[in-house]
């Protein structure tokens, strides 16, 4: 259903759980965020919890609590998110209270600084998470538009920041048309309908387009930092998930990495006892599919690491055999029906389709693409598409020499103040 | 979800205890071996053997090799894994109704392992890349070492992870000692959970275990006596000051069990407690909590602080002065009540799957031999009084804290 104010709304009744689930998709991220104001989005999402209509910080916050209700979200690169799950029969309290969030903030100006300062010490502390620093850089060095800035914000961008320019920045992009509202749980649709609709329908605003993501050209970076082990990723394009061709790749996907008897986890970790963590997933814009892989290793067998992650990738054009395609199947549709246990994930696969497919998906039509590809065509789509050559990023104490491809140049820093 | 269930137990004649709770609406059916063997089993010598050996369980025997067994679980398309605690070992799946007795199979060729030298010393490279990947979480080492001082040489005190030399040092031979002196079937329970036939399972269990040779396994419970005081410990290339908190608490035994649990989210939750409002709604710290952790004899309240360098000292303070102002003031009715809900809820979406509810009601069996389900536990959480809760902290348990800092000095 969409509201007249563009709000797209969804549900899904698990009419067995006495629990529901809610992720609101906000279009409103670090990619739309203001030049010279990088990190807006993310003291926005925080200043907006900061007290709404008639209550302040601390009495929104208490009557959240006294419903039971758990509230989650953040901001991201294209979208950020609110979630808050709840005990079904507390709907009729809860909803509302939920979308007084994005209806009627009240960005107070005392609530301001501390929102800022929060963002500020979440910068810093990923100083201390090696690998989140790693994805940021990878991100960075993948996306030449936009999507390359960091959630997090930079340092001079959140210095910069001001009530009245964020307050100007809710009022550019904190709007229902294009936002997706989506829901799971043990309630009836004819009840919640209506519950919805007087929460939401009131909201007003303006959204702001999404730009379209843009790759920089494949290279290698090395960025430094005194670490145990070595961090490794890499990105490339890939099909987009949920659309024909999505199908057949993350069938591909789960033979390379969908489990401990996948390729990389068998070639990588099993065999040669190279890394404990190796992985490989596939990640959505709008309209943009993506791959990121993962390894962390100590640096004596970075290269190696390296080396074989990207044989692996290769070997995907020559195709897979039957067996791993069944497993890989079986893989996809037993994680389908786990998932359709959970109202959290089902909400939140209801609210990712909306945003990137415009529409969401029946776990029918799921099963069905998936029990539905052959060998044949998975195997034609991989020789027609072999895996490009892949942005990689490490983090470690030293750039690595060996690997396959480009040797790793060194960092010029755009984003580590360090 | 609460209506139509219904709690399964046996034991066999090999001394296992089978238990599990059906629920006829569940579309998938969770499996797990719950082995009372975990760190504070270990001597020093072979620190980190129970973690080392649950990697090594998954190596297979004479019939399956590590690629069957990951093969065999891919096959059933099974969401699985193992952990190891200070308390426990436990190997967990779960998959769709249909498949439910070949996950019990492959599950229990887990706990039938070779030990194969090869895969030993494969799997050793695994570990020791796992602890250095942990070195690099200044969150992690911390908790590593504040664990260990806390405790002050009691066994729950000792490392999961193990180190680097200890793993190093492991042999083959020593993990088949540790086996054969922790996995007898008596100190195993296995767990079912979602929609399974019990018959069948129960029949199937029977059979497959009947060679297993029971013995008894005794666990050291010594005295606690902890540490108490500061200490700090440096490291320049870290960025923040990360600081853990120790506290005596409550064993898990204890019929008061909820109480510091209920105590300590109201004080130190993420969200809406009062940790969150002195310290993370006014910028002043980006994650600090509380959170109380128990195990067989003992319990504590654990807790965290992360902050810029420049501001640790009064910030920690201020982390100290809203524990003892409950000491001094005690909880209101609405905070207690706000904390009761909460973790209510949570304990109501844990259980949407049954996976989720193998973990819960699984491990409280094992430790206290009686049922929970989860309208009992949300009951007790919901009944706890705040009375016991000032009672708790009349006691003054943060008067005898312990403090552990790692930053960069």
């Amino acid at each position: 259903m969409r509201l007249p104010n563009g709000l797209r709304v969804l549900y899904e009744p698990m009419p067995w759980l006495p629990t529901l689930s809610a992720t609101l998709l906000l279009p409103f991220g670090s990619a739309t965020d203001p030049a010279g104001a990088e990190g807006s989005a993310n003291v926005l999402h925080e200043w907006l919890q900061r007290g709404a209509g008639d209550m302040g910080s601390r009495a929104l916050s208490d009557a959240f609590e006294d419903l039971g209700v758990r509230r989650s979200g953040g901001a991201g690169r294209e979208t950020s998110t609110l979630g808050v799950s709840f005990l079904a029969e507390d709907a009729a309290q809860a909803v509302p209270l939920f979308a007084s969030l994005v209806r009627a903030p009240r960005f107070e100006e005392p609530e301001f600084e501390p929102s800022r300062e929060l963002a500020l010490q979440e910068l810093e502390s990923l100083e201390d998470a090696p690998t989140q620093r790693l994805f940021e850089a990878l991100s960075a060095r993948f996306f030449a538009s936009p999507q390359r800035r960091s959630p997090y914000g930079d340092a001079a961008g959140l210095a910069a920041l001001t009530p009245e320019g964020v307050r100007q920045d809710a009022a550019r992009r904190l709007g229902p048309d294009g936002a997706v509202l989506a829901l799971a749980g043990g309630a009836s649709w004819e009840e919640l309908a209506p519950i919805v609709e007087d929460a939401f329908g009131g909201w007003t605003g303006a959204t702001e387009p999404i730009p379209t993501p843009e790759l920089a050209p494949t290279a290698r970076h090395h960025v430094a930092a005194e670490t145990s082990q070595v961090q490794l990723g890499l990105a490339y394009p890939s099909a987009l998930p949920g659309t024909d061709e999505g199908y057949l790749y993350a069938l591909a996907l789960n033979v390379l990495s969908g489990s401990m008897g996948a390729r990389l986890f068998t070639e990588i970790r099993e065999k040669r006892g190279l890394v404990y963590s190796v992985s490989a997933g596939s990640r959505a814009l709008r309209g943009f599919g993506y791959t990121l892989g993962y390894a962390g290793t100590t640096p004596e067998r970075a290269a190696e690491t390296l080396t074989v992650f990207l044989a692996e990738l290769e070997r995907l054009a020559a195709g897979v055999s039957a067996d791993e395609l069944e497993r890989a199947r079986t893989g996809i549709l037993a994680s389908v029906v786990m998932r359709g246990e959970s109202s959290g994930a089902t909400a939140a696969r209801l609210a990712s389709d909306a945003f990137l497919l415009g529409r969401a998906r029946t776990l029918d039509e799921i099963r069905g693409k998936v029990e539905g590809a052959t060998l044949e065509q998975v195997n034609a789509y991989l020789a027609a598409n072999p895996v490009p050559e892949p942005t990689v990023v490490t983090l470690g104490p030293a750039p690595l020499e060996a690997g396959a491809g480009a040797p790793a140049a060194p960092d010029t820093p755009a984003q580590e103040e360090r | 979800m609460t209506s139509g269930l219904r709690f399964d137990h046996a034991v066999l004649p090999n001394g296992l205890t089978v238990i599990g709770e059906h629920n006829p609406r569940a579309v998938t059916t969770a499996v797990g071996y719950m082995v009372r063997a975990g760190a504070r089993d270990e001597t020093p010598d072979v620190s980190g053997v129970s973690h080392f050996l649950e990697h090594m369980c998954f190596k297979g025997n004479e019939r399956y090799s590590a690629d069957d067994i990951n093969r065999v679980f891919d096959e059933l398309g099974a969401d699985y894994n193992a952990y190891t605690s200070e308390e426990r070992t436990v190997y967990y799946g779960a998959v769709t109704a249909d498949k439910g007795g070949r996950l019990l199979e492959l599950l229990t060729e887990l706990l039938e392992p070779s030990l194969r030298q090869d895969d030993f010393e494969m799997e050793k490279k695994v570990i020791l890349e796992e602890i250095a990947m942990y070195q690099d979480r200044p969150a992690q080492r911390l908790f590593e070492s504040a664990n260990q001082r806390y405790w002050n040489g009691h066994p729950l005190g000792n490392s999961v992870l193990g180190s680097v030399e200890s793993i190093t040092a492991l042999t083959r031979d020593a993990m088949q000692v540790y086996f054969d002196r922790r996995y007898a079937p008596s100190n195993v329970l296995l767990v079912l959970a979602g929609n399974y036939d019990w018959d069948a399972m129960l029949a199937q269990a029977e059979r497959r275990t009947a060679s297993w040779r029971d013995y008894q396994v005794v666990r050291e419970r010594p005295a606690a006596r902890p540490a108490r005081g500061y200490e700090e410990l440096v490291d320049p290339k870290l960025t923040r000051q990360h600081v853990a908190l120790y506290a005596p608490g409550v064993p898990v035994e204890s019929p008061q069990r909820f109480v510091p649990v209920v105590l300590a989210n109201a004080i130190g939750d993420s969200s809406g407690s009062r940790l969150y409002w002195e310290l993370v709604d006014k910028g002043l710290s980006d994650n600090a909590w509380l959170a109380h952790e128990s195990g067989e004899g003992e319990g504590a309240f654990v807790g965290y602080l992360s902050v810029a360098p420049a501001k640790a000292e009064e910030v920690l303070e201020r982390y100290q002065q809203v524990l003892a102002r409950a000491q001094d003031e005690g909880l209101t009715p609405e905070e207690w009540r706000r904390a009761q809900r909460k973790i209510a809820t949570g304990l109501t979406f844990r259980a949407e799957t049954p996976l989720g509810r193998l973990m819960s009601f699984g491990t409280a069996y094992q430790t206290l031999g009686v049922y929970e389900s989860v309208a009992d536990v949300v009951a007790a959480v919901l009944s706890t009084p705040l009375e016991a809760g000032l009672e708790l902290l009349r006691r003054r348990p943060f008067d005898d804290a312990y403090v552990l800092a790692l930053g960069p000095g």
